[in-house]
């Protein structure tokens, strides 16, 4: 029984951009086959899934959601699985009214680009796990005290697949790393897909650290098939940091003791918090 | 005959004597016969006696903590009416939302880079049984944990441990800041059998002189798991307590036996806490009351403005290259032993098999971004969420989920009883607000996020990007 909770990285800036090759309607195409292939493969299967639109985080659909409004039923059809049609139904659905559409006006009035809330619907994940995991709980204890039954209830495994077109938000480091550490103690396995776009060094950190992979595609098994499996992993990981006053990567640079901001050269005041510091001139060049 | 009969009477007495256990239901008439007898046995007899009503007296109102029975921690819990746990669990809920509230909800400044000096009492009295299993297993155990849990929040600190043995202090783990290092050294409990007397004066010198050589940026911090009530000092004690006060070591206590003077004295004048342990859950929780990083205060903060600030610095520090597993083979510099996956120091490009670390090479501080990064919770904390509590105000549009795990509100079983007063610090209709963002989030998430996660998840939504023009 495995519980995926797949991210979608919908920046409609980078989705209509025309230089690549890979379309929208495409994309999504191929997502649903995923996502029906994740559910045929075991009856108990469970999905969620969310979208990362610029500046906001939405759950577009979950399996295990029950308060979904009745006008969302479609009608069966003799010749489709019932699962898949309710799920790519919903799902395109909820796509199409969510998506911002793109401004006809002219190039003035543009609006401003908005990155992505990749936080948002990571943390939301995560709560929804944590959640479950709760309820999981109470159930367990309820059922042992009304039916003791010998076969224990298993936790679902879980894991989370981001899908990622748009590039690092340098804003969203700390929230991000905090949802990683988390993800690390709820054992849940970060898998990143990047479609295109230049690689991110926070993505590649998170799915080192939780132990799933980054690869520009075979996140169809749960955590618990790949140590069977040949699967490509993860060995070039930049651990580097990018220092706070000129946004370079260093290998070796001056950590401020009170707030950990790291410059490439001593400073005699942290930009940060604000602190003077000592001794500074008496540093040894790196 | 009459000699036999003396030997009766002194094999009867010997046996009441050495087994007076099971003699507590008819010991009255043997001990009279018993003071009909010679003196030496009539005393004994008496001392039986006493130790025995004292024993029973005490019995009926409150029995010594050995004498108790095993009591279980599942007991302490209180069933309601219905038999259910409800309350128990919301009371235990409510009592960890009241404490987060207590907490700084603002970024204040913490001691990030921790070095603590963790002592532990070796000594006779760590055999006493009044702590399930023994005060010295439940010690061993718990340090464990703390230790796992101290490195998990404080990945830049390192931990050493001394022990008090026989009237010395003894080195059981130098300075360190890689867990598995520390945990290997309290793993074997036979190396630490305890024996005769700790020494406070012995071991705190010998913290204090592992920890001299630090710089100023960083915590000296010891902490003492204390069992006994005396300590066997070579010297005036209070010397050290003033070399401490002068050094900045904090000294903080755990004491599992009972208040002494010194140790009190040493916790107000570093600025340590001090605690007399009350059972094994309360050991815990005072062991890890130490854990999270110290706010810092009084010279530190007031000294803000003032250039000579001795707690701000700059520390060099490197970000190492992770060699893949397809490396070619070389010698670490901690082990000597060829592997292939490790760490290159940035600055003399030796290999290490362990980040954090100090480089063994150069003693550059060899970091990896997310080490810093998993500090800096401590720094930009979620401020708490507000307990909704008004019915009224909730409208026909406010939603009916949780904003983050989209699971409908459980509204708690007292609101549907009036007459129960819901606990302090629990919303009766499972809401909380964010201040910020003002979502609405279900109990489950906001304890998931204050104690796990550390993430609001809707304040961080990004903000349009201004562009330069």
């Amino acid at each position: 029984m495995s519980h995926l909770s797949l991210l979608l990285d919908l920046q409609p800036a980078a989705w209509h951009d025309p230089t690549q090759s890979l379309q929208f309607s495409t994309f999504l195409a191929h997502i649903l086959v995923f996502l029906n292939a994740h559910l045929a493969q075991k009856h108990e299967n469970s999905l969620a899934i969310f979208g990362a639109f610029p500046g906001k985080s939405i759950m577009l659909y979950s399996s295990i959601d029950q308060t979904k409004p009745a006008d969302r039923r479609v009608q069966p059809d003799p010749n489709w699985y019932q699962p898949f049609k309710t799920l790519d139904a919903a799902l395109t659905e909820r796509i199409r009214e969510e998506m911002p559409q793109p401004s006809n006006s002219s190039e003035a009035e543009e609006p401003l680009p908005v990155p992505v809330a990749l936080v948002g619907a990571l943390a939301k994940a995560l709560c929804c796990k944590s959640s479950t995991y709760c309820n999981f709980n109470r159930i367990i204890q309820a059922t042992k005290v009304e039916a003791p039954s010998d076969t224990p209830l298993v936790m679902p495994e879980s894991r989370i697949l981001i899908v990622s077109v748009s590039p690092d938000a340098a804003a969203s480091y700390i929230p991000l790393m905090n949802s990683i550490f988390s993800a690390q103690k709820l054992k849940v396995v970060i898998d990143v897909c990047k479609i295109y776009g230049p690689d991110t060094t926070f993505l590649q950190q998170a799915a080192y650290l939780t132990g799933g992979s980054y690869i520009r595609m075979c996140f169809l098994q749960p955590p618990s098939v790949r140590s069977l499996l040949a699967v490509p992993t993860t060995d070039r990981v930049d651990f580097r940091a990018a220092c706070f006053c000129h946004k370079d990567i260093i290998d070796a640079g001056y950590v401020c003791s009170v707030c950990l901001s790291i410059f490439c050269q001593p400073v005699p005041v942290c930009s940060t918090c604000r602190y003077a510091h000592l001794s500074t001139r008496l540093m040894r060049p790196i | 005959m009459p000699p036999r009969r003396a030997q009766d009477h002194n094999y009867m007495a010997v046996d009441s004597d050495s087994d007076d256990s099971f003699i507590v239901e008819d010991g009255d008439g043997d001990f009279g016969a018993d003071r009909t007898r010679g003196a030496k046995s009539k005393g004994k007899g008496k001392a039986v006696q006493k130790g025995k009503d004292k024993g029973k007296g005490k019995g009926k109102e409150q029995p010594y903590s050995w004498e108790a029975s095993y009591t279980r921690s599942w007991d302490a819990v209180q069933e309601d009416e219905g038999g259910s746990l409800q309350t128990a669990v919301e009371d235990l809920l409510a009592r960890g939302r009241r404490r987060r509230l207590l907490g700084p909800s603002t970024a204040i400044r913490r001691t990030i880079i921790r070095h603590l000096i963790l002592i532990l009492d070796l000594s006779a009295s760590m055999l006493d049984k009044d702590m399930r299993p023994s005060r010295f297993d439940l010690t061993l155990e718990y340090a464990r944990a703390f230790i796992t849990e101290w490195f998990d929040q404080n990945p830049l600190g390192q931990i050493g441990i001394v022990g008090m043995r026989a009237g010395l202090g003894e080195r059981v783990c130098d300075m360190s800041g890689n867990p598995q290092d520390v945990l290997k050294h309290i793993s074997d409990r036979v190396k630490l059998e305890p024996n005769g007397e700790p020494s406070l004066q012995n071991a705190i010198e010998m913290a204090r002189g592992s920890m001299s050589h630090l710089p100023s940026h960083s915590s000296r911090e010891v902490l003492v798991i204390f069992g006994s009530l005396t300590s066997c000092d070579p010297g005036n004690i209070h010397d050290t307590l003033d070399a401490c006060v002068k050094d900045r070591i904090r000294v903080s206590f755990v004491s599992l036996a009972a208040e002494m003077k010194i140790c009190r004295d040493f916790c107000v004048k570093t600025g340590g806490t001090f605690g007399v342990a009350l059972n094994e859950g309360h050991f815990k929780d005072l062991l890890f009351e130490g854990i999270p990083p110290p706010v810092q205060t009084g010279a530190a903060a007031t000294a803000k403005t003032g250039p000579g600030n001795p707690a701000a610095d700059l520390m060099q520090m490197g970000f190492p290259t992770r060699l893949p597993d397809t490396a070619p083979p070389a010698l670490c510099v901690c082990h000597s032993e060829l592997k292939t996956e490790g760490f290159l120091c940035p600055r003399c490009g030796a290999k290490l098999c362990d980040v954090p670390t100090d480089c063994d090479i150069c003693g550059l501080m060899i970091v990896s971004s997310s080490h810093l990064a998993r500090s800096y919770h401590h720094l930009f904390p979620v401020k708490p969420y507000e307990v909704f509590m008004d019915k009224s105000s909730l409208t026909i549009t406010s939603p009916s989920v949780c904003h983050a795990c989209a699971l409908p509100f459980r509204e708690s079983q007292q609101s549907k009883t009036p007459a129960t007063a819901p606990a302090e610090g629990l919303s009766p209709l499972g809401r909380y607000r964010c201040p910020d963002c003002g979502n609405d989030f279900c109990a489950d998430c906001d304890v998931f996020v204050h104690e796990v996660m550390h993430v609001c998840p809707s304040c961080h939504d990004p903000k349009p990007i201004p562009q330069p023009s």
